[in-house]
C-alpha cells in the first residue's frame, strides 16, 4: 500500500468524532481494498508498528538545523501543538518545496521494512540526508503520517477495540474471536489479513472466549435493612479485573475491556497451565507484597500492565498474584446459574489445595479471595475503614443467593468504598498539558501552609470540567509571577479541595508527605487562601489511619 | 506590551489611548470618544458618547448597538484632525469596513494595525501597506506553525466535504460577521451548487453586506431549527456558540466543521468537538505579520493580542528590528 492511500484513510478517520462513523469508514475501506493493503492499515492503526525510528527531539533539532529556525521557537510551537511530528509538519509548510519533484507513491512496505529500519545503521549526517530528502519530496498531505510513523507516535483515536469491532462487523463474528486473532505478532501480509477475516472459527478460538463480566453497583443504604447473613463480604482490591480461562490446556487472560493480556503476564499463564482441571475463574490481578500479604500500590501494577514480554527481573521486581473470587465454569460445565454460596463451595473444593500445597509453584501466584465476616452492619463499617491499612479500596458486598449474570445489574454486587481524604490547598504552579490538552495549562501543583510559608504537597491534573479548565487557564495567564520553561509560578489566590486515597510519610518530598491519586474535587471559590489547610492537618490525617 | 508615558499612543487600563487627542481605540469600557477599527464584539462597547469609524463599520455598529448612537464616519485615507492630531483610516482586509488607524503628530507617525489579513477576500477592501515610524500590530497567529493555504483551495475542500456526504446535512460553523460572508462568496464559486441556509445572526449580517453593495449569494434563513437535518446534501451556516448546549440535540445525519485559523492544530480541533476543521482565517499568518512589519518600514514595533513574546524575540534575534515589549 502507498503512503498516499493510507494518508487518505487517516484523514477520513480523523474527520469524524463518531465511533459508528469510524467503523463504517473502516468497513468500507476493508471492502474496497486488497487484503495486503488492509493488513498494512491494521498493522499501523493497531499500533503494532509503534517503533520509534527517531525521537521527537531529534526531529525538532534536525528541522532547526536544516531550515535555520531557533530551537526555542520550535519549542514554543510545541507547547501550542503538543506533538512533535505535527509541529514539524506544520512548520514544513513554510518551506518552499514547490519546485521539487513530488514522490507520489512511496510504498509503506518499503518505507517500514527498508528505509526506516536502515536509518539506525547510518551515521547522523546520512540519516539527516534521508529524512530531509523525504521531507522535500513528499506531497504535503502525506507529511503528517510520515512524521508520525517516523517518531512512532501513531495514535489517532482509533483504538484496537475499534479495529476489532470493524472486522467483527465486517464478517459477522464475535469481537472476542477477532481480539484473539489480533493477539501477538502481526506481520502485514495477505495471509495475516485472510486469517483475521476467516469466517470459520476453530475450536481453540471458541475455547478462549470469556463470559461477559458481572459488575458491582455503588453501595445503596437500603441493603442495611437486610440481614447481614444474606451477604458475602470481600476486600475490594485495586488491581485489574481478569477472567482466567483454561480450556483444553490453553490459558487465556481477559480484561474487562475485552483485551487479551497473556503476553503481559507470562508467568501466570505458565503456572496455571499446570493445573489439570479446565475452568473459568473471575478475579483480580495485583502486584503483591508477599511478606506483608498486601497489594502494592497501583503504580507498581502499571509497570506490568503496559509491558509485553516482561523480563525475568521485572517479574521478580513486581511479583503478581491472581486472587480468585468466583468460579464460573469447571471442567466444561457452566455454573453461572447456580447460587454464589454454592459457587464459592466449588471454588474452595477445586482450588484451595493449590494455595496450601508447598510442592507446587502455584501458591506463589494464586490465591482464593479471603472472606470477611462482619457481625452486623456497624461492624461492616469498621471493616471498611480498616481497608486503608491493607491497601484495599473498601469492601465488595455480594448477595449469597445471586447468580452470575452480566453487566451492572442491580441488587447483586455492591462496592462499598472508603471515603477519600480531603484537604483544601492553594494553587501555586501550573504547567502546559500535551496531546489533547496542548496549549492549555492543565497540570497543577498545590500547597499547604507551614507557618507563614506555602509548601508544595501534591500535583493533580484531573477533576475539573472543560469549562473550568478554560476559566482557570485564563486566570493562570493573568496571574503568573514567573515562568520557568513550561511551568508558571502563580499568585497564591485560588483554593481547591484535593481528594486522595492514601497518605504516607515520604523523604523524597519537601513536604515530608506523599499522597496517592490526588485529584481536584472542588474549586473552592468561596475560600480565601488563609482558609486553606495547614501541613499539620495532613499529619493529623496520617495519625488517624495508622 | 509596554508603552512609555510620553508615547503618542499608549496602553492604559488594558486599552490603547491617545492622550493628546483624548481618543480611545476599540475601548472595552464606555468612554467619551472611541475610534473603532471594526465591528466585532470584542472591539467595541456600548455607551460611548461618540464613535468614529468608517462608513461600513458604522452601518454594522448600528446593526449591533442600535441606530441611536452618535457616530461620525470617514472614508478610507481621508485625514481628519482632533486636537491637532492628524488621523486616518486605511483598509486592513480583516472584514468589511475594517481599518488600520494612522496618527500623525509633529511628523511622527503611529499606526495601529487593527485586526488584519493579507489574503484574498472579495467581501472587503484589500489590506493597504501604510508606512509608519511606530507600529502597533496584532499577532493572534504569531507563530510559524500558522501558514494559510490559498482561499480557493479551502473553499474547494469545503465543497467536496459537502458533496461527498449527500445523505447528511453539513453544518459549517463560522463567525457571523465577516467569516460567514467570505465563505459564502468563496463557496458559491465552487462546484457545490446546493442550497445554503443561515442562522438568524448570520442572515442579518448578510443583509448589511448587501446593503453596503457587497454581492453575496442569497441564503435561506433557518426558521425551524429542528428541521435542519432535513436539508440533506445542503449547507447550513451557524455561529460557533451553538456547538455547545442543546442546539444540535436530536439532529441526526449531520456532519459538523469549524472554519477558523485555530483548526490547524489537531488538539484544538479534537477538543472543540467538531468533526472536521477548515483552516481559514481573517487574521494574518506568521508570514503575513512579518511581511507587514517589513513593508511598514517601522523602526519601533509593539505587539498585542496573542503570543507577542515569541514573534518579538524572533524579530530582535533574526531581523534586528527594534521590538519594544516587557
Amino acid at each position: 500500500m502507498s503512503l498516499k492511500k493510507f494518508s487518505v484513510l487517516f484523514e477520513d478517520l480523523d474527520s469524524s468524532n463518531s465511533t459508528n462513523n469510524k467503523i463504517e469508514i473502516l468497513k468500507t475501506y476493508f471492502l474496497s481494498n486488497k487484503p495486503i493493503d488492509n493488513s498494512w492499515a491494521i498493522y499501523l492503526l493497531t499500533g503494532k508498528s509503534n517503533k520509534r525510528f527517531v525521537s521527537g527531539k531529534y526531529l525538532k533539532n534536525l528541522y532547526s538545523k536544516i531550515y535555520k529556525y531557533p530551537p526555542w521557537l520550535i519549542d514554543t510551537c510545541y507547547l501550542k501543538v503538543g506533538d512533535s511530528a505535527e509541529v514539524i509538519t506544520l512548520l514544513l509548510k513554510n518551506e518552499n518545496r514547490a519546485n521539487k519533484k513530488k514522490l507520489n507513491n512511496i510504498s509503506l512496505n518499503y518505507l517500514l521494512s527498508e528505509t526506516l529500519p536502515e536509518l539506525s545503521k547510518l551515521n547522523e549526517e546520512d540519516k539527516n540526508l534521508v529524512i530531509k530528502k523525504i521531507w522535500e519530496t513528499l506531497p504535503e498531505e502525506n507529511l503528517l503520517v510520515f512524521n508520525k510513523i517516523l517518531t512512532g507516535t501513531f495514535r489517532i483515536g482509533v483504538s484496537v477495540g475499534l479495529i476489532t469491532r470493524s472486522i467483527a462487523k465486517l464478517i459477522n463474528i464475535d469481537e472476542e474471536i477477532i481480539s484473539h486473532r489480533l493477539m501477538g505478532d502481526f506481520k502485514p501480509s495477505i495471509d495475516s489479513y485472510n486469517f483475521l477475516v476467516n469466517k470459520n472459527i476453530n475450536l481453540e478460538e471458541l475455547n478462549s472466549k470469556p463470559f461477559p463480566f458481572l459488575l458491582a453497583n455503588t453501595f445503596e443504604e437500603k441493603i442495611f435493612k437486610h440481614s447481614i447473613n444474606d451477604f458475602q463480604f470481600e476486600w475490594k482490591y485495586d488491581g485489574i479485573r481478569i477472567q482466567l480461562i483454561k480450556r483444553s490446556g490453553n490459558v487465556s487472560l481477559w480484561t474487562r475491556g475485552q483485551e487479551l493480556v497473556n503476553e503481559s503476564f507470562p508467568e501466570l499463564v505458565e503456572k496455571m497451565s499446570t493445573i489439570k482441571d479446565d475452568f473459568v475463574l473471575d478475579g483480580e490481578l495485583l502486584v503483591w507484597n508477599f511478606k506483608e500479604k498486601i497489594a502494592l500500590d497501583f503504580t507498581s501494577l502499571q509497570k506490568r500492565i503496559n509491558r509485553k514480554s516482561p523480563t525475568r527481573s521485572i517479574q521478580i521486581k513486581y511479583p503478581i498474584i491472581f486472587i480468585a473470587y468466583d468460579l464460573l465454569e469447571i471442567n466444561g460445565s457452566d455454573i453461572r446459574e447456580i447460587k454464589l454460596e454454592n459457587r464459592r463451595i466449588k471454588l474452595e473444593k477445586y482450588f484451595s489445595k493449590w494455595q496450601n500445597r508447598t510442592d507446587n509453584n502455584i501458591s506463589d501466584i494464586f490465591k482464593i479471595c479471603d472472606l470477611i465476616y462482619p457481625k452486623d452492619w456497624k461492624d461492616a463499617l469498621i471493616y471498611k475503614e480498616k481497608s486503608r491499612k491493607n491497601n484495599t479500596e473498601g469492601l465488595i458486598i455480594k448477595k449469597k443467593d445471586s447468580i452470575y449474570t452480566s453487566g451492572r445489574k442491580k441488587g447483586i454486587w455492591w462496592k462499598y468504598k472508603v471515603d477519600p481524604m480531603q484537604l483544601d490547598a492553594i494553587l501555586i504552579y501550573a504547567k502546559g498539558g500535551s496531546g489533547r490538552r496542548a496549549g492549555l495549562y492543565t497540570d497543577y501543583s498545590f500547597a499547604l501552609w507551614k507557618d507563614q510559608e506555602l509548601i508544595k504537597f501534591a500535583s493533580a491534573y484531573s477533576g475539573l470540567t472543560d469549562i473550568e479548565i478554560k476559566e482557570l487557564d485564563k486566570w493562570i495567564r493573568k496571574n503568573t509571577i514567573e515562568r520557568f520553561g513550561p511551568v508558571r509560578s502563580l499568585k497564591p489566590e485560588m483554593v481547591f479541595e484535593i481528594s486522595f486515597d492514601k497518605i504516607q510519610i515520604s523523604k523524597r518530598h519537601k513536604s515530608g508527605i506523599a499522597v496517592r491519586f490526588p485529584r481536584i474535587t472542588k474549586w473552592r471559590k468561596d475560600k480565601k487562601i488563609k482558609d486553606a489547610d495547614r501541613i499539620e492537618n495532613a499529619y493529623e490525617l496520617m495519625k488517624i489511619i495508622s | 506590551m509596554r508603552t512609555k508615558e510620553e508615547d503618542l499612543i499608549k496602553y492604559k487600563d488594558g486599552n490603547l489611548y491617545c492622550e493628546l487627542a483624548d481618543v480611545w481605540i476599540d475601548p472595552s469600557f464606555p468612554v467619551k470618544r472611541a475610534l473603532i477599527t471594526h465591528a466585532h464584539f470584542d472591539h467595541f462597547t456600548f455607551g460611548c458618547e461618540e464613535y468614529i469609524a468608517t462608513k461600513e463599520t458604522a452601518v454594522l455598529l448600528e446593526e449591533r448597538i442600535g441606530d441611536n448612537i452618535n457616530i461620525n464616519t470617514f472614508d478610507y485615507c481621508e485625514e481628519f484632525k482632533i486636537n491637532g492630531i492628524s488621523i486616518s483610516f486605511h483598509p486592513s482586509g480583516h472584514i468589511l469596513g475594517s481599518s488600520q488607524i494612522r496618527f500623525i503628530f509633529a511628523e511622527e507617525k503611529w499606526l495601529i494595525s487593527g485586526d488584519f489579513k493579507i489574503q484574498k477576500d472579495e467581501t472587503c477592501k484589500q489590506y493597504e501597506i501604510v508606512k509608519t515610524d511606530y507600529l502597533i500590530s496584532e499577532c493572534t497567529f504569531g507563530l510559524p506553525i500558522f501558514k494559510w493555504d490559498e482561499t480557493d483551495k479551502i473553499a474547494n475542500n469545503i465543497s467536496e466535504w459537502i458533496t461527498n456526504s449527500p445523505e447528511k446535512t453539513s453544518l459549517l460553523f463560522c463567525y457571523s460577521l465577516g467569516k460567514a460572508q467570505r465563505l459564502l462568496n468563496e463557496i458559491s464559486q465552487t462546484n457545490f451548487k446546493g442550497d445554503i441556509y443561515s442562522h438568524g445572526s448570520i442572515y442579518k449580517i448578510n443583509n448589511c453586506y448587501k446593503q453596503l453593495g457587497i454581492d453575496i449569494k442569497e441564503t435561506i434563513k433557518i426558521e425551524n431549527k429542528n428541521e435542519i437535518d432535513k436539508h440533506k446534501g445542503n449547507l447550513v451556516l451557524l455561529p460557533p456558540s451553538l456547538i455547545k448546549g442543546t442546539y444540535l440535540k436530536n439532529l441526526k445525519n449531520i456532519q459538523t466543521a469549524f472554519a477558523s485559523g485555530w483548526m490547524s492544530i489537531r488538539a484544538l480541533r479534537k477538543r472543540s468537538g467538531y468533526d472536521k476543521g477548515f483552516v481559514i482565517s481573517d487574521h494574518a499568518d506568521w508570514d503575513g505579520i512579518l511581511e507587514v512589519v517589513k513593508k511598514s518600514e517601522a523602526k519601533n514595533i509593539f505587539f498585542h493580542h496573542g503570543d507577542s513574546e515569541s514573534i518579538s524575540k524572533y524579530l530582535i534575534e533574526k531581523e534586528s528590528i527594534n521590538v519594544l515589549f516587557l
